[in-house]
């Protein structure tokens, strides 16, 4: 088959924000592999990310989608203060590169910036950093296989959620 | 400045009442106060040795609004300093850790040895000083008071304070079951994690010692543990909750309950059982052995510590270590870390990990919806209609003084005790934060 192309990278990238921004969470999960590692390290010091989770904290390590699930049933269970009611929020995405492709397999890096308005703290932040991406080509499409977000502002104001990285 | 305490806590045991006002969280007259009394006026908590391991070791923090840096001397004896250069008062080490046997300072190269002496005053002799200026000390300002107990350093910007060993009292046994987890101590797992909320920096420490909260702020959290209990597989994060019902409102009899000390340090406990959801399972042979049965089955209750003012470590999820930084009356900075015991088994590590992700970070699924319930406190406390707070009188009959026989396994003395069922979630405790907070105000050490 063909190597993914950048075009075909950003449609994926952007679709997945469109699914987070407007909260169609079972098409966003739909795009993980059941085997997704979706990891978001802390930082080890000020110029440093943990790299090894086994050993390291992580801001957020799951392997698996279950436990995105789970994430998700929390964000929607109307039983969560803190996620309830959601924050507004929208991602813009860019500088996306495909730095590896080979057949059924792909990574991808790119840049991001998450606006979060809370709105019950009328209160706006932004959250920004990089996403390193391992896209598989299973079920007729492209999907993430590993998902990794460098937060680069990672002093939390409070919560950090799924949605707002 | 002097601060009306009666104003604030409404203290009367024999009438069975103990209310604090809303304000206390609120007056900006309150908070520079307890900057200076508490925070910048007595015993904080500063770090861990374990994170200055090597000669020249540093790393810095903040005693109130005092930038502190902790650093190890050449020789390994461990100091802490202001972290300002007496020059012009930059701070002088500008990471959070670090190791240098020299600390020169950015603003003017003023530079210090790693045991805070003055190695040079740039162009000394050409700076045509006066002979008063040639004969002043310019090494760093080292905090009044110092001490390391067990590890776990402390630093007071007061001298006139008691030794470490009394302020700390019959609750540094609290500290040993941290401690002795490990016959090489504990250490912090790299990577931290600082979050901030707006709201006042004592709702941290009343929630650490909450047990009334867990049910009603947390069901989306236990909808999880239930969907995972149900659902078990290996590739859902494990957690030592679903392993425990003793937090549940249908459990009977005594779960577990609280002490309180002298100096404002609690414990609320409860127990969990030695149980491999623990990541300290494997070791459970060998710590009753090594320490007797009490104090290894201490090791596996549940158990949130707070050291009065800043320190919390809190046991049950995983295990996290919290430092207290409050901010402004309504903004607190938490720094946090997961504390481990040194030599663990990976899996066990690696367990730790995940469970502390998954319940502690600002990331995950149970810190949120506490700290968004602070900020709810926060905004409400401007309600003074009525002023006086009701949460403060749950546990009042069952409050009882000195210890019981949990206590007594481990031959700890507290100053007062509660046994308790999975209903009660004493409130008493807090009485020992309010009761060290007006003894502060009034001007104790």
């Amino acid at each position: 088959m063909a190597t993914l192309t950048r075009a075909e990278a950003e449609e994926l990238l952007f679709r997945e924000a469109l699914l987070i921004d407007t909260q169609r969470y079972a098409e966003w999960l739909a795009m993980f592999t059941p085997d997704i590692e979706f990891w978001m390290p802390a930082w080890r010091n000020e110029t440093e990310t943990t790299a090894d989770p086994d050993r390291e904290l992580s801001l957020i390590y799951y392997k698996g989608r279950r436990n995105l699930e789970d994430r998700v049933m929390r964000l929607t269970s109307g039983l969560s203060t803190a996620s309830t009611p959601p924050p507004r929020v929208v991602h813009a995405i860019s500088n996306v590169l495909v730095t590896a492709a080979q057949g059924e397999t792909a990574d991808i890096s790119a840049v991001f910036t998450c606006h979060r308005f809370d709105v019950r703290m009328n209160r706006a932040e932004c959250f920004f950093g990089r996403y390193e991406y391992h896209l598989r080509h299973e079920d007729g499409d492209w999907r993430i296989a590993a998902k990794k977000i460098i937060l680069l502002n990672d002093v939390i104001p409070t919560v950090v959620d799924v949605t707002s990285i | 400045m002097t601060i009306d305490v009666t104003a604030y806590v409404d203290d009367r045991p024999e009438e069975g009442i103990f209310r604090v006002n809303r304000a206390i969280f609120t007056d900006e007259q309150v908070f520079e106060a307890e900057m200076a009394r508490i925070f910048e006026g007595g015993w904080v908590f500063l770090g861990l040795a374990a994170q200055v391991p090597a000669p020249h070791d540093f790393f810095t923090t903040f005693a109130g609004r005092v930038p502190i840096m902790v650093q190890r001397d050449g020789a390994g004896a461990l100091r802490a300093f202001v972290n300002s250069c007496p020059h012009k008062g930059a701070r002088l080490a500008q990471t959070q850790s670090g190791n240098a046997r020299l600390h020169v300072c950015p603003y003017h190269s003023w530079s210090f040895d790693s045991a805070g002496r003055s190695k040079a005053v740039k162009w000394q002799k050409a700076g045509c000083y006066s002979a008063a200026f040639d004969q002043q000390d310019h090494g760093l300002a080292a905090m009044p008071r110092f001490e390391n107990y067990r590890g776990f350093l402390f630093g007071s910007l007061s001298a006139n304070v008691p030794p470490l060993a009394d302020y700390l009292g019959e609750a540094a046994k609290l500290l040993d079951l941290v401690a002795d987890q490990s016959e090489d101590g504990v250490e912090l797992v790299p990577g931290q994690v600082t979050f901030t909320y707006q709201a006042n920096w004592k709702l941290q420490l009343e929630n650490c010692s909450d047990a009334y909260h867990f049910t009603s702020a947390h069901p989306s959290y236990i909808r999880v543990l239930e969907r995972r209990q149900q659902e078990a597989s290996g590739e859902v994060v494990a957690s030592v909750w679903e392993n425990s019902d003793y937090w549940k409102e249908e459990t009977k009899g005594v779960g577990g309950g609280s002490y309180s000390f002298p100096n404002g340090h609690v414990l609320n406990w409860g127990v969990f059982g030695i149980t491999p959801a623990i990541p300290l399972y494997e070791s459970a042979a060998v710590l009753a052995e090594r320490h007797g049965e009490g104090k290894r089955d201490w090791m596996f209750n549940m158990r949130n510590l707070t050291i009065f003012p800043n320190l919390q470590v809190a046991e049950n999820a995983s295990s996290q270590l919290r430092v207290i930084r409050p901010l402004g009356p309504g903004l607190t900075e938490m720094r946090t870390w997961c504390i481990a015991p040194v030599g663990e088994s990976a899996a066990a590590r690696r367990q730790r990990i995940r469970q502390y992700e998954d319940f502690f970070n600002p990331t995950g699924m149970a810190t949120p919806d506490d700290t968004v319930s602070y900020e709810n406190c926060q905004i409400g406390y401007a309600g003074t209609v009525d002023p006086w707070l009701q949460g403060y009188a749950r546990g009042m009959t069952a409050s009882v003084a000195g210890g019981n026989r949990f206590s007594d396994r481990i031959g700890m003395n507290p100053a007062r005790s509660v046994l308790a069922d999975s209903q009660l979630c004493d409130e008493t405790l807090y009485h020992a934060y309010y009761r060290a907070w007006v003894a502060r105000m009034e001007g104790a050490a």
